[in-house]
């Protein structure tokens, strides 16, 4: 570089740069460079955070609070983009059409758009949390429940409502749509005015044109269930409008076509049939006295195999009429089962336990002369039944528990009390048409009488903890303490634990409730928790002592209280209580959350970690701290760059740890020497955590080490690129401020980061662990790697292991926690030096994981060695 | 807090969009409370006008009558109602000139609610306080 050039950079405020050295900013300004970036990313991320609070019902909050913290949350990520730039010259402009891409989406979704976009038909296999926008309220509902091993449901698609809005597009019904859309919007408008428009949409839709491309698709789907089926194949056509099923039913209004050949002809008519009953008289006057000023409604339409059901019917997981008994209701009839939902017949009626065996408290047997049943070209025909079985009840005792058992089952998924629609084939097989929440009316449950009849009840827990996810939920205590336990876990039980865990997440589908004596509404498990709708308290002092394996519980996480026993009284005001989750509003929520805060991009040294792969703004933010932490590491490495700004300082302490420490902002005490520091010099919160733990009385053991012939050689091949670049040898360096530490540590040959951040609010708090290499063959390198996994997993880090290299992460800690698990790090960092050279066996890694768990860690000196 | 008081305290919501006035329903209904909503202030105003209100939580920015005008009828008509304005737009003026009018407290959306919650319980202890005859 010309001094010319030089002088030119210093103007340009770039600083000198050497020929293949990078740019040597004041290490200060890229530290507060650095902050820039993690202030807009935890600014980003607690507008996530409370985005999934609010998800979790502890916030009141309507439709233009959801679009005020969407953009916010846009502009946020913005700004890291752009703080990341100011930090690394700019060197990141592939994010921003990333970002253009994601805020597009995020904008479509706010405004209703992403209906419209996505395939024209979807089978229901392959309908992911993306598409429920696309595939109305009904499907999404089975569509969640069609992957759970228990329930079997018949196989098909669904027609999306991309469809829907291209049929619309492409007959010139655009305008009338909107008129009517208007017209239902306001509250003055003449009926005479409404039915005209309403009648001439429905009579032009049921008269469209499939959309261009559409017909191809279609036929192509037929064609293959046709092969798959290999005999003749017979569908049901069932409406599936973007409300339906959500808060309000629409129960029986829409139309549905049973029996149609599956043929393309034939199913696209059906599929008209459905859609044009969206502007039928009776939705549209259901939709004006129900749901005003919600807005347009689109609508998908499910096509599945008619099951040719010999006895089928309905199940309510609770008895509408006695909601407060723990009892559930199955009315059954044969042939096909809409004739009990449309109270066309006679129908046998159950009554049962709702526990296991599902004791039979009272039947009731009808007298059945008819049932419906598939005509042989299509439609349903009625048909006498047989004298001897008119009288009978068409259920048998293993039937019906084993329908009892499924819709248990469906509840516990639901977190609520449900209304399903079930039919068994001739060959006994029981399938789950439709699923939805039940809703009783609060007249039945009396609300207004419940606080006296609750303040009745022993309560174990009252107004203590924190609520992860609002609800109600009740059963046996079950207590987890280990990751086994979880294998053992029982339909319905209430979940207790010390600590928070997303491995949870396992049992998250049976469980009834979590609560857990320690953690935040913010962590990985609360998150899942929404996801997965389970009533959930963290953070409730004393717990374990309150409560004990099998004992009954009630946990109502609205009030935070925990009862005695089971309160039937609650989960009938939970049957007739607004379903948050299916409201427009949670529903608009958790679609944004789910595009915003999905974290795809794990990890830089484990997948392909660049701008292109970012899927969500928190992969988007996962990747700007990555590369801040990058870019601050490597100023922290390069000794030209520190060196010159002479704030290296050396750390005195009573091990040979041979650590430099640079101070960016008050990770020293102001009156710390200039050149040589010791232990009580440090104001770093977590470095001084971390030094506290490799202090700790036996962990830095002096034994030495019997390194062999093969073991050397290794070390030399395995080495670490940067030590063969030479940088540092021998240097260990921490850039520390006051609530921040950058560690890198190399041990003999191996390579060991620590970032962590962590001050009061729990939420910004991260350890992120990186070791890789050591000074032995790859087997014992990767032994060690499993030994570091095992304990940072007792200690509940998110741990990937890959051969010798363990990336570790944890966060969303409180600062005494924060500071115990550092503290722990520091004793491992100790205690974990040059190990690997004794893990001569799997058994030997399992014995030293015990000895550090158990804080034996003089293990090592007293197995051998002098001192080092 | 209240679930012994008979007859029970009476809480009023309007907001336009339905979502807070069925939530807050359900929540304070459970409480003991008696809860009325709408999403309109005129019906609103004519179901006070018919019996009393112990605390009217009303949005701001609304079709027709917004929740300053609210305010201001209420404060005329019955005084002692205690009201609380929540909002999407929390501006220092609005809120200024709301206390200048009398509203118990002003809160921003989106608001824990377990904050409603504690500002409701002032407003009701603060009316039990009055009733017995001792100042706020």
């Amino acid at each position: 570089m010309t001094l010319l050039a030089k002088i030119r950079n210093l103007w340009a405020g770039r600083g000198f740069r050497e020929e293949g050295a990078p740019v040597c900013h004041p290490i200060k300004l890229v530290f507060e460079r650095f902050r820039r970036v993690l202030h807009f990313n935890n600014q980003a991320l607690e507008i996530i955070a409370d985005m999934g609070e609010m998800l979790g019902g502890a916030f009141i909050f309507d439709h233009q609070s959801i679009l005020g913290l969407a953009d916010r949350l846009a502009a946020t990520v913005r700004s890291s983009i752009d703080a990341l730039n100011e930090l690394d010259e700019n060197r990141h402009q592939d994010l921003y059409p990333v970002y253009d891409r994601l805020t597009t989406q995020l904008r479509d979704i706010m405004t209703g758009g992403e209906e419209r976009q996505g395939p024209p038909l979807l089978p229901l296999s392959a309908i992911q949390p993306r598409h429920w926008g696309l595939v109305g309220g009904k499907f999404a509902h089975l569509a969640e429940i069609c992957h759970d091993e228990q329930i079997r449901i018949p196989e098909g698609f669904v027609i999306t409502s991309r469809t829907y809005h291209d049929l619309i597009d492409e007959n010139g019904l655009r305008e009338t749509l909107s008129s009517f859309e208007e017209l239902m919007a306001r509250p003055d408008t003449e009926e005479t005015e409404l039915e005209e428009c309403r009648g001439r949409l429905e009579e032009a839709v049921k008269k469209a044109n499939p959309p261009s491309g559409f017909r191809e698709v279609l036929a192509g789907k037929l064609a293959q269930m046709r092969e798959n089926t290999g005999g003749p194949l017979f569908l049901a056509i069932r409406s599936s409008a973007a409300e339906e099923d959500m808060e309000l039913s629409f129960a029986g209004l829409f139309r549905s076509v049973l029996n149609v050949p599956a043929e393309t002809d034939a199913i696209f008519r059906a599929y008209r049939e459905v859609v044009a009953s969206l502007f039928g008289p009776q939705p549209v006057q259901y939709r004006r006295q129900l749901t005003p000023g919600e807005g347009p409604m689109a609508i998908a339409v499910g096509c599945q195999r008619l099951v040719d059901a010999e006895v089928s019917g309905v199940a309510y997981s609770l008895d509408p009429l006695a909601p407060a008994s723990p009892a559930m209701i199955i009315t059954a009839a044969w042939g096909q089962g809409e004739v009990v939902v449309e109270g066309a017949i006679p129908t046998d009626s159950f009554r049962l336990e709702k526990s296991p065996p599902f004791r039979l408290l009272a039947s009731q047997a009808a007298d059945k002369k008819t049932g419906r049943y598939p005509a042989p070209d299509g439609g349903l025909e009625e048909r006498s039944i047989p004298a001897a079985a008119q009288q009978d009840l068409c259920l048998t005792p293993v039937q019906l528990a084993e329908i009892a058992a499924r819709v248990v089952h469906l509840e516990n998924l639901a977190k609520r009390p449900v209304d399903v629609e079930w039919a068994i084939d001739g060959r006994g097989e029981l399938y789950i048409i439709q699923a939805r929440p039940l809703v009783i009316r609060e007249q039945e449950v009396g609300t207004r009488a419940l606080p006296a009849v609750l303040d009745a009840y022993e309560q174990l827990v009252s107004g203590q903890g924190k609520i992860a996810q609002q609800g109600i939920g009740a059963g046996p205590v079950f207590i987890v303490s280990s990751q086994e336990d979880l294998q053992h876990f029982p339909e319905g039980a209430v979940l207790v634990s010390r600590r928070d865990s997303s491995s949870f997440l396992r049992v998250m589908h049976r469980a009834a409730a979590i609560l857990t004596e320690i953690g935040t509404p913010v962590s990985h498990m609360a998150t899942l928790c929404r996801e997965m709708r389970v009533p959930c308290l963290v953070d409730v002092p004393g717990i374990l002592n309150k409560v004990h394996s099998g004992m009954e519980v009630t946990v109502d996480a609205e009030d935070r209280r925990i009862y005695k026993g089971r309160i039937p009284e609650l989960a009938a005001y939970q049957a007739a209580s607004l379903d948050l989750a299916t409201s427009k509003e949670f529903r608009l929520l958790r679609r944004i959350i789910r595009t915003v805060s999905r974290l795809q991009l794990l990890d830089p040294l484990l997948q392909e970690f660049t701008p292109e792969a970012c899927q969500t703004y928190h992969d988007i933010l996962r990747y700007t701290h990555e590369i801040a932490v990058v870019k601050l590491v490597d100023v922290g490495r390069d000794e030209r760059c520190l060196l010159r700004d002479h704030l290296v300082r050396r750390m005195e302490l009573p091990i040979p740890a041979g650590i430099l420490v640079i101070d960016i902002d008050g990770g020293l005490a102001p009156d710390a020497p200039p050149d040589q520091v010791e232990f009580k010099d440090v104001a770093s919160v977590p470095f001084r955590a971390i030094l506290e733990g490799m202090l700790y009385p036996d962990v830095w053991h002096r034994a030495t080490m019997p390194v062999g012939f093969k073991d050397l050689v290794s070390s030399m091949l395995n080495a670490p690129p940067d030590a063969v670049a030479g940088q540092y040898s021998g240097h260990n360096i921490a850039v520390v401020s006051r609530d921040y530490v950058n560690l890198c540590f190399r041990f003999g040959y191996h390579f060991n980061i620590i970032d962590a951040h962590c001050h009061d609010v729990a939420r910004d708090n991260h350890i992120y662990f990186r070791f890789l290499g050591g000074a032995t063959d790859l087997t014992k390198r990767s032994r060690r790697a499993k030994l570091i996994a095992l304990i940072l997993e007792a200690f509940d880090f998110n741990v990937r292991t890959k051969g010798d290299l363990v990336i570790a992460r944890a966060g969303n800690m409180v600062r005494s926690e924060m500071e115990r698990t550092l503290d722990i790090l520091g004793r491992l960092v100790g205690f974990t030096r040059q190990l690997d050279v004794r893990l001569d066996s799997d058994r030997s890694v399992e014995h030293y994981a015990e000895a550090f768990l158990l804080g034996n860690y003089d293990v090592i000196s007293k197995e051998g060695g002098g001192a080092l | 807090m209240t679930a012994d008081r008979n007859p029970p305290f009476r809480l009023l919501v309007v907001d336009d969009e339905p979502i807070v006035g069925k939530r807050l329903q359900q929540v304070f209904s459970k409480m003991g409370l008696e809860v009325e909503v709408f999403t309109s202030a005129m019906p609103a105003l004519t179901a006070m006008a018919e019996r009393p209100f112990d605390v009217v939580v009303t949005d701001l920015k609304m079709e027709g009558m917004d929740g300053m005008e609210v305010l201001a009828r209420v404060k005329r008509s019955n005084p002692e109602t205690r009201v609380i304005i929540i909002t999407g737009y929390a501006e220092q003026e609005t809120a200024k000139a709301a206390f200048n009018q009398g509203v118990f407290d002003f809160i921003a959306k989106p608001f824990r609610l377990d904050d409603l919650k504690r500002v409701i319980e002032r407003a009701l202890s603060a009316e039990s306080a009055d009733e017995q005859g001792r100042p706020d």
